[in-house]
């Protein structure tokens, strides 16, 4: 199935947005300001859905004329496109959703057409179904390692690197025992948090050359 | 407008089609997605995290409520998502030295599709058929594609070695270090904020 590569899914749903003369701000106004204000690092709400490799949303307002000889036409509805990639299946997918981030997914969604809100789980599955778009081809350079695989790797990598560079040196015996230490600590790590913007790999190493600096 | 989030792009793309064309792209894209060696280069692009394109048939923009107005349209669309490393600029003269046969292929449907070499009117067309994106998340916003490769083959020789030094002497244990080091050497890159570029 085109939606699925490996172990992940690209889920696509473009959802008409509501279209109210009435309205102070419009709901593509009020929905952008939305966005605009969803925190996008670990506190993000899709961090706690934590199967979520990368997601978007985008407010497409229109479709593109390219110019003559083409044709010029517009949209009735402009559309709130959902861009997600994840583990797993897309009923468990969109069931964490309500059940995890219900306050952001209703404060998004509330805005589209025909949404039935989270509170009924099943009906909110059904919606999202209904405004899904199968994708034609999808490419995951990764796609047989889960999140928090991705994440432990790359934490495991950043202490690899500092354990490498603190332990030069020593004794075959020290460095025996530093390892079997090392790995004592990696197991109890605390697990690495989705969507922290930290840095990984070793620290900037100081050098003393003077080659470098003018005086 | 968000399309960036730490060392990754999120681009999106719009191009009209005629209905009747659509079916070649979508031959297209089974054989590609049949045929992995078809691939290759994709893959050996290596800033690419994931990437999709969606036919949206002219008669199938999702209707969610009875007052929601039908669309009308006369063409098919094309909608293209990337989650990439590096900048614009960057990604689309790649994608125009690398893959420019395989673009052609499913461009060259689209109205009015320059071809994707020369590079000035290929990046004038994506352009103006591209929309920003409101908001971007990614769990490892630090990490290129490279980089969660790396981590996962320094994971891999790390669980590997354990097991192989299970019961070794201090000697043996030293002289197996040195081994996994010369493989894991060159994986151990800093990861962090992306180079400025433009």
């Amino acid at each position: 199935m085109a939606n699925q590569s490996g172990n992940v899914y690209g889920l696509t749903i473009l959802s008409p947005i509501l279209q109210d003369p009435n309205a102070e701000t419009s709901h593509n106004c009020a929905l952008r300001m939305k966005l605009a204000t969803l925190p996008r690092d670990e506190s993000s709400p899709f961090a706690r859905v934590s199967s979520t490799h990368m997601a978007r949303l985008v407010v497409m307002d229109d479709v593109v004329y390219m110019g003559m000889p083409s044709c010029e036409e517009h949209l009735k509805s402009q559309y709130l496109v959902f861009e997600t990639n994840f583990d797993g299946d897309l009923d468990t997918y969109l069931a964490l959703m309500a059940r995890e981030i219900p306050t952001e997914v209703d404060g998004i969604w509330q805005h589209c057409w025909g949404y039935p809100g989270v509170q009924d789980v099943g009906g909110f599955i059904s919606y999202m179904k209904k405004c899904q778009i199968t994708t034609t081809f999808y490419f995951a350079d990764v796609n047989n390692k889960t999140v928090q695989q991705t994440l432990k790797a790359l934490q495991t990598q950043a202490a690899v690197a500092e354990f490498i560079e603190h332990n030069q040196g020593r004794t075959p015996a020290e460095l025996q025992k530093s390892f079997a230490n090392f790995l004592q600590m990696l197991r109890n790590a605390p697990p690495p948090i989705p969507g922290r913007p930290g840095t990984g790999g070793p620290p900037r190493i100081e050098t003393r050359m003077k080659w470098a600096t003018r005086n | 407008m968000a399309n960036i989030n730490y060392k990754t792009y999120a681009m999106n793309a719009i191009t009209p089609m005629k209905w009747w064309k659509t079916w070649i792209v979508r031959v297209f894209f089974f054989i590609l997605g049949a045929v992995k060696p078809l691939q290759k280069d994709l893959v050996q692009l290596s800033f690419i995290h994931f990437a999709r394109w969606v036919i949206i048939k002219r008669t199938k923009f999702p209707h969610a409520a009875q007052q929601q107005p039908k669309e009308e349209l006369k063409y098919d669309y094309l909608l293209f998502f990337s989650n990439f490393n590096g900048t614009w600029n960057q990604y689309i003269d790649a994608f125009s030295a690398v893959l420019s046969r395989g673009l052609n292929a499913i461009w060259r449907w689209s109205e009015k599709f320059p071809g994707s070499v020369p590079v000035t009117p290929f990046k004038q067309y994506i352009a103006h058929g591209q929309f920003d994106t409101d908001y971007y998340y990614t769990a490892y916003p630090y990490a290129a594609t490279n980089d969660v490769k790396a981590a996962h083959r320094v994971q891999a020789a790390v669980e590997a070695f354990e097991k192989e030094c299970a019961g070794k002497s201090p000697e043996e244990f030293a002289r197996s270090y040195l081994t996994f080091l010369v493989a894991v050497q060159c994986d151990l890159g800093q990861t962090g904020k992306a180079p400025v570029g433009t």
